[in-house]
């Protein structure tokens, strides 16, 4: 995020706070979270901090040793000011994926992520909002597909929970909160309906988080693969899905006889190893469409061909595209519930969404991953400047950046944040332009 | 705080998919998972295991095996005092690869290195495609150490890891190995440093009595 930081020189990152609820609630992951490093603060009640650490990897061989943090409330007294502002001020943009309600958030919250997790996130009390039933299959793009039920129609508060004054002073927070959704929703949808969409206003409004039922139609735009011109949108993905689709065609011609064997092999054993606690990326039917993408892709830039990690990257495309066409959870649906056609669409989509957030961390994925070496340094740098106490401590420790930030570049964050996390955070990534996966991510 | 007498560095190489990681979930964890992440970059894995009477930590690295990341996988051989070379019986591209890693860790890791060469997955016996002749063989001419394993059914996981650590473990006994230079992959425990530091004597004086 380094040019972020520059930007902003009066914010500062790195610094998130923890509560004491989230200390006593589950310390073990908040310890593998904070590495018993007092100096790190994290903190912030908010549910995506919540999800992160119940996200931490539940593998405990891999888990370091743990120690007991010291001195967070001390450190925590120390914060300065401008880090408070920059929490007040950017919490919201953390909030709106907060529906539970909704398919996607439902699919990967309970499960944390690809890891099971030993806590649950926190999920706050909520008004009884009644879940619209939505059509299985929706209309390519359009930014009312699912919008009746996801923004507020039905909505009902809960009687009963009226005359104690703590579930009133909840409820008030919940529907402030909900007015809030409604007004995010209400821009979202007068952009995306101009006939010719303003990309910078888009870009404004996606850093802060894109409302669900708009996020595959808003990613394509951000990416540049779906046009802002409406008139030319159907042709242009009509163009596009084919152009796959003769590619997949042409490459598969003769079966797996006329791959190259060692890289078919290689897609083929990761693949499964792709998200393997998901039920959606453990289907077979899935998890070909997928060797499909990462083939052809390697197969297109023999420069770093595939290298592992990209596996993990197209997921997030493959998880929205689907949220967009079904009702029920993707991350819990199956082949079966989609049909042939549909998979096709979200295949081709996800292969040049792909390309292109690839074409910007090219560096990251040719002979030895010059890219990520360059962030990792990045990384090191900032550290060194917003915490010194930790860049001493690991470097007395003999401890290279390398050795722990290595698949947090090469892997962009995915297996150490939930999935419904990651899509939040590529909300901000694709807002940033063609440098957010490369200078934003570090 | 476990105490041990000793801390030993371990590096798992070897191609993409031959096992390590599951070598190492089951050494650490008694468990085999077929479905689970492939390894990036590094991962680490720790276990107490006992040598004569002596309690060894391994440390060990399990390193990402696919070629794009053999660059910065040659960067985890440093210090390390053993190393596990993998590859799995029933894919004889695996074995055929085996002089590249071989290479790679004569040339980036400390000459004294313990090296152990596996041949994983031999519960597969109806798939094998390197006969366990193959595998003795190449160990010998490369002055390796050699076993079968299965992670899956544990055979033969814990030997490969304690037979590794009961060599260098030797290797200090003798002398080729010097604790106090830390590029040698190993580390005296609390134990032994508070001993050190309350007699003040060195490693030798020390193994008198153990």
């Amino acid at each position: 995020m380094g040019s972020f930081w520059r930007r902003q020189p009066s914010k500062v990152p790195g610094r998130i706070l923890i509560t004491d609820r989230d200390f006593a609630a589950d310390q073990d992951d908040h310890d593998f979270a904070l590495g018993g490093y007092p100096g790190v603060l994290v903190t912030s009640p908010t549910s995506f901090w919540s999800a992160y650490d119940s996200d931490a990897k539940a593998a405990s061989y891999r888990r370091p040793a743990q120690q007991v943090p010291v001195g967070v409330d001390k450190a925590r007294q120390k914060l300065p000011n401008s880090v408070t502002k920059f929490l007040d001020e950017t919490s919201q943009a953390w909030e709106g994926d907060n529906d539970h309600d909704s398919g996607l958030s439902k699919s990967i919250t309970p499960t944390g992520g690809r890891y099971s997790s030993h806590s649950q996130p926190h999920s706050p009390t909520r008004l009884n909002v009644a879940n619209g039933t939505s059509s299985s299959s929706s209309p390519n793009h359009s930014p009312s597909s699912k919008q009746s039920r996801k923004s507020g129609e039905g909505s009902q508060i809960d009687l009963r929970v009226l005359g104690d004054p703590r579930l009133e002073k909840q409820n008030i927070a919940e529907m402030l909160h909900l007015n809030t959704n409604l007004a995010r929703t209400t821009r979202f949808e007068t952009c995306l309906k101009e006939g010719n969409v303003d990309l910078v206003r888009l870009r404004k409004l996606s850093w802060n988080g894109i409302p669900e039922q708009f996020r595959a139609m808003t990613w394509q735009l951000l990416m540049g693969y779906l046009p802002t011109n409406a008139d030319r949108r159907a042709q242009t993905l009509a163009r596009k899905r084919k152009e796959y689709a003769d590619c997949v065609a042409q490459t598969f011609a003769q079966g797996v006889a006329g791959l190259e064997s060692t890289l078919w092999h290689q897609i083929q054993i990761d693949v499964p190893r792709t998200f393997p606690m998901s039920p959606l990326f453990q289907d077979p039917v899935i998890q070909q469409s997928i060797a499909r993408i990462l083939y052809c892709w390697a197969d297109r830039h023999p420069a770093s061909g595939y290298v592992q990690g990209i596996n993990d990257l197209v997921t997030p495309f493959y998880l929205v595209f689907l949220s967009s066409h079904i009702s029920d959870d993707p991350e819990h649906s199956t082949s079966a519930v989609i049909p042939d056609d549909v998979l096709s669409e979200i295949e081709a989509d996800s292969f040049w969404c792909l390309s292109k957030l690839l074409d910007g961390i090219q560096d990251n994925y040719i002979h030895a991953q010059p890219g990520i070496f360059r962030q990792v340094g990045k990384l090191k740098e900032l550290i060194a400047r917003i915490n010194q106490r930790l860049a001493s401590h690991l470097e007395a420790q003999g401890v290279e950046f390398i050795q722990f930030a290595f698949r947090w570049i090469n892997c962009l964050l995915m297996r150490e944040v939930s999935l419904k996390n990651i899509v939040r955070m590529w909300d901000t990534y694709l807002s940033e332009g063609s440098s957010g996966f490369s200078e934003f991510h570090v | 705080m476990a105490s041990y007498a000793y801390l030993f560095k371990y590096i798992i190489i070897g191609d993409t998919g031959v096992g390590k990681s599951c070598l190492l979930l089951q050494f650490t964890d008694n468990r085999f998972q077929p479905a689970h992440d492939l390894t990036i970059g590094v991962e680490f894995g720790a276990r107490i295991v006992n040598v004569g009477n002596k309690r060894i930590k391994l440390q060990i690295w399990d390193t990402a095996g696919q070629e794009s990341f053999r660059s910065i996988t040659r960067s985890y051989y440093r210090g390390a005092a053993g190393a596990l070379l993998v590859y799995d019986i029933t894919r004889r591209e695996t074995f055929d690869h085996l002089a590249t890693w071989l290479e790679d860790a004569r040339k980036y890791s400390n000459a004294n290195i313990t090296i152990m060469l596996i041949g994983n997955k031999c519960d597969l016996e109806n798939k094998r495609a390197v006969s366990r002749e193959e595998g003795e063989a190449f160990a010998r001419e490369n002055g390796l150490f050699f076993i079968e394993t299965s992670a899956k059914t544990a055979a033969n996981v814990e030997e490969a890891f304690v037979n590794t650590a009961a060599d260098i473990h030797d290797k200090i006994q003798v002398g080729v190995l010097d604790v106090t230079n830390e590029s040698s992959g190993i580390k005296l425990g609390p134990t032994q440093a508070g001993m050190a530091s309350l007699s003040s004597g060195s490693v030798d004086s020390r193994r008198g009595c153990c």
